[in-house]
């Protein structure tokens, strides 16, 4: 009885059952274009950007990582450093309209003047193209495109994942590292890490 | 029953946001709006060391909510549990059931719904007497439906210890059930492949061929968890295409995985040796050249696969050969050779005595040590010489030794004309006894490689880490093994005549350096009290040794000197044992001979996380007066001017962690690099999450290259 046996599984199917897969950003290659509105209905591209870095930062209010973050100011810290170097930081909030944590344009900008966060813009992304290309998983996620439009970095904000506040003081921040080896014309040491905290709430079936 | 509008939900994770400061009082069950959570316990026979004793956090979730696995999948965090147990109890990591996989929208997480225990086995201490055990745990875990909230309690309970605690037995054997499954004869490999990871795992049980498998891996941040991977069975091996995270984290050289199959409710278990080496990350053109450095430097992880792991363990057996501790052993083993080099027979088998003598001894040290792990003892390799006793006890040896060779004393006439005897007539008992002192000399030299296979070996279970350590000790008796397998290697040794004399009292000088070696180990563990009372305890040895043992003594004179030896030996013993105690160490002789010089400062987990905020880079030497190695590499590598200098331009902190005696935080720190012994050279450069470990024979430009580091200071 030694024929050979074969059963093959390709589970296709499945795969698209469970919803559209995440597309793949992958560091070291072109980060996807996209374009989407802010939380003041005007139109920003990733391509107006060229020539500078960008930081990614996907934010949900609704969740207590995300709240870890803002509440300890690191998040802000992090945003104002960043820009005062001159780089773009553009804050995405995937959450679909129907979930219970989405907050329309206005009442999301409002939060975060609330919480004197200082993005270059905050983008509304509810049917979850910019999240699904960029294969955003948690909040808060982050990504770091450089001038060329390369992603040199993809994943969390730092090396503790917890919700306890206290834990940012001695956590490795990954996002200023990154961004001050980018700066600084070096390779990114850690272009790749584990990102934390909650599910991006996409919108089922998009 | 647990019914409740999702606008509570929201409403709780904004206000829930800070449940680390809730502080209720510690009682049995947590109860939130998402959960009940319960601390519960099986100890069926009572609390008596050798009986079964399980704690186990019991969840109860809300309809769709869940908490998380090990590796939570693609969001989520995994729960903790933190023990708070009587001394002598010790808490094994959580058995964690078979997960379930929680899509949700394009993401896929791994964990649990409905009612969940997570088990965790408890060792109770030998002669435990109370009545009561008193637990504490303090358990975090994340609970997510469409919205996560971070939840955590403060638990206490109180087993009987004479009675049985039988209630929750059902609850207890249905976690059992779910746990997965070891599969013996399971063969498991895993290789890169463009972006999969195909994964082959032959040898599965009956009743898992040919049915639909599920490929769950325990390392998270390497595989898309949503994909559904390809699969097939030929042949009776099923081979799986996972495709590869575009954003992967992590390139473990294992991937330990949980294969699940419809209609079993536990998964098995499968430890998958990843046998291709991972692609290097793609990185911005302006990466590529430092990178290559970067990836030289990458720290062996700390679970290396069985097969790396044995080769490591071998390859650094062989090379303890070479080790200066090893070295004055080997001596007395050419002495051997020179005189038998004419016969075959006996050469070979005495060879192969010493080869059992010196594997046996690996394994019997490192079912010891994986015993004392068990037991909770923070322990790691390099042990036995942490204690003063041991120290001692070893320097009385090597003394007895030296005399021996120098001719001060003949061993037939020490020892009695029945063990004399049984040596000359059974020459493979000699072998089989010079293999076990070898090792006992040579375990603290941890070479090469013998870290990480050490390291692998503490992770890897019981029976895989003895196969580690008895690789190791094969590796060691290997030169040994060839030179009487092939005596034309023995044979290049000269011939038998004058000069072995002359050789043998030769010999008697390293073991006296040995004995230099050792009294200095045991002055920085004890002080310089603790060094007097052994020099005296070794004086009035040899005093003995000779009025024993000397040929040329009549039988008169040999009677007396042997009555004052007697006496001299007591009057030392009584003396030195006291001093020779562990807590009576002599504070700061220890710290200043191994922390002398200013730069160095002593190691704390706080100052690495200081400097490394700070933007400093951190040298930290972990190190024992007792590790000829690490001397070795202090007193030459780090000792070089160009080193020096480099350490003053980068404004580098250097820490010295000082392992020469016991200390819980330098071993959980060796622990946690993937060590057990030292030396272990780490260096955290700033933006480098993890540090970068340099190899235990340092080299100059090893340690430059490190401290240029991939995340040089900007």
């Amino acid at each position: 009885m030694n024929k050979l046996l074969v059963t093959t599984t390709v589970a296709a199917a499945l795969t698209l059952a469970t919803g559209a897969a995440l597309a793949a950003a992958t560091v070291g290659q072109p980060a996807p274009a996209f374009t989407a509105s802010d939380t003041s209905g005007k139109t920003v591209s990733l391509a107006d950007f060229k020539g500078k870095h960008v930081v990614l930062e996907w934010v949900n209010p609704g969740c207590p990582y995300v709240v870890k973050h803002y509440g300890s100011a690191n998040m802000q810290g992090t945003q104002k450093e960043a820009t005062a170097k001159g780089v773009v930081w553009l804050t995405v909030n995937s959450t679909a309209t129907e979930h219970g944590d989405y907050k329309a344009p206005a009442a999301l900008a409002q939060w975060m003047q609330s919480q004197k966060a200082a993005p270059t813009a905050t983008l509304m992304d509810a049917d979850g193209k910019v999240g699904r290309a960029y294969g955003a998983r948690t909040t808060p996620h982050m990504y770091i495109v450089n001038p060329s439009g390369v992603l040199v970095y993809a994943g969390g904000i730092d090396n503790k994942p917890s919700s306890n506040p206290a834990d940012v003081a001695t956590a490795t921040n990954h996002v200023k590292v990154a961004l001050n080896e980018a700066l600084a014309g070096k390779p990114v040491t850690q272009a790749s890490t584990r990102p934390y905290g909650c599910s991006v709430k996409y919108a089922t079936g998009a | 029953m647990h019914a409740f509008s999702p606008f509570t939900a929201v409403l709780c994770a904004a206000l829930c946001a800070a449940p680390w400061l809730a502080q209720a009082a510690p009682a049995a069950v947590v109860s939130t709006p998402q959960v009940r959570a319960e601390l519960v316990a099986h100890a069926p026979e009572g609390v008596t060391a050798g009986k079964p004793l399980w704690l186990g956090l019991k969840i109860e979730h809300a309809p769709h909510w869940h908490t998380y696995w090990k590796n939570p999948g693609d969001s989520g965090l995994p729960t903790t549990l933190q023990w708070t147990l009587p001394a002598g109890f010790a808490a094994a990591d959580i058995e964690w059931p078979t997960p379930g996989r929680l899509p949700l929208g394009p993401l896929m997480n791994f964990g649990y719904e409905g009612t969940l225990l997570l088990p965790v086995v408890i060792t109770v201490p030998a002669g435990f007497a109370g009545a009561m055990l008193d637990v504490r745990l303090r358990a975090d875990w994340l609970v997510c439906k469409d919205v996560c909230i971070p939840e955590g309690g403060d638990f206490d309970l109180q087993v009987p210890a004479q009675a049985a605690t039988a209630g929750h037995s059902a609850l207890f054997a249905s976690a059992r059930a779910a746990m997965p499954q070891p599969a013996p004869d399971a063969r498991a490999t895993a290789t890169v492949e463009g972006q999969h990871l195909v994964v082959r795992v032959a040898g599965l049980p009956a009743a898992w061929q040919g049915k639909t498998l599920g490929f769950l891996p325990e390392t998270p941040g390497v595989i898309q968890n949503a994909a559904v991977p390809q699969t097939q069975w030929i042949d009776g091996s099923w081979t799986a295409r996972v495709p590869l995270d575009p954003q992967r984290s992590e390139s473990p050289t294992a991937m330990p995985a949980v294969l699940t199959s419809e209609g079993q409710t536990a998964g098995l278990q499968v430890q998958a040796a990843v046998t291709t080496a991972w692609p290097a990350a793609a990185a911005a053109p302006a990466a590529l050249p430092s990178l290559g450095d970067a990836q030289v430097l990458t720290p062996p992880p700390a679970s290396l696969g069985l097969a790396l792991a044995l080769v490591f363990a071998l390859a650094g057996g062989l090379l303890l050969n070479l080790m200066p501790c090893v070295f004055p052993v080997l001596s007395l083993k050419v002495l051997s050779f020179a005189s038998k080099a004419d016969q075959r027979r006996d050469l070979l088998a005495g060879g192969l005595a010493y080869t059992a003598g010196v594997v046996l001894s690996f394994v019997a040290l490192a079912a010891l040590l994986l015993a004392l792990r068990a037991g909770g003892e923070q322990l790691g390799w390099g042990f036995q010489l942490q204690s003063p006793a041991v120290v001692a006890t070893l320097a009385a040896l090597f003394t007895l030794i030296g005399l021996n060779l120098a001719g001060v004393f003949e061993f037939g006439s020490v020892l009695p004309s029945s063990w004399a005897a049984a040596r000359a007539r059974h020459p493979m008992v000699d072998s089989f006894l010079t293999g076990v002192l070898a090792v006992a000399v040579a375990s603290p030299c941890t070479a090469p490689f013998m870290g990480a296979s050490l390291g692998a070996a503490v992770a890897l279970p019981t029976a895989q880490a003895l196969a580690v350590f008895a690789a190791l000790g094969l590796g060691m008796a290997l030169p040994y093994l060839a030179a009487s397998a092939w005596p034309a290697l023995a044979r290049l040794l000269p011939r038998p005549g004058v000069w072995m004399a002359h050789f043998k009292t030769l010999m008697a000088f390293p073991m006296f350096a040995t004995v230099v070696w050792l009294v200095w180990v045991l002055g920085v563990q004890v002080g310089v009290d603790g060094v007097a009372a052994l020099l005296g305890l070794l004086v009035a040895l040899a005093f003995a040794a000779w009025a024993l043992g000397s040929p040329t003594l009549g039988p008169r004179a040999r009677g007396g000197f042997s009555a004052v030896a007697v006496l001299l030996m007591v009057a030392a013993l009584v003396w030195a044992v006291p001093t020779l105690r562990h807590d009576a160490v002599a504070q700061g002789v220890g710290g200043s001979s191994n922390v002398s010089e200013d730069a160095w400062q002593p190691w704390s987990a706080e100052r690495v996380a200081q400097a490394q905020a700070a933007g400093q880079t951190v040298f930290v030497d972990f190190t024992a007066a007792w590790c000829v190695s690490c001397q070795f590499n202090k007193r030459t590598t780090l000792a070089t001017a160009e080193v020096k200098a480099a350490f003053e331009s980068q404004r580098v902190l250097l820490l010295r962690a000082d392992w020469t005696r016991r200390d819980a935080a330098i071993s959980a720190e060796l622990s946690r690099l993937g060590r057990s012994g030292v030396p272990v050279y780490a260096v955290y450069t700033p933006g480098a999450a993890g540090p970068q470990l340099l190899s235990e024979i340092l080299s100059v430009s090893e340690v430059l290259e490190a401290l240029r580091g991939p995340g040089a200071p900007n």
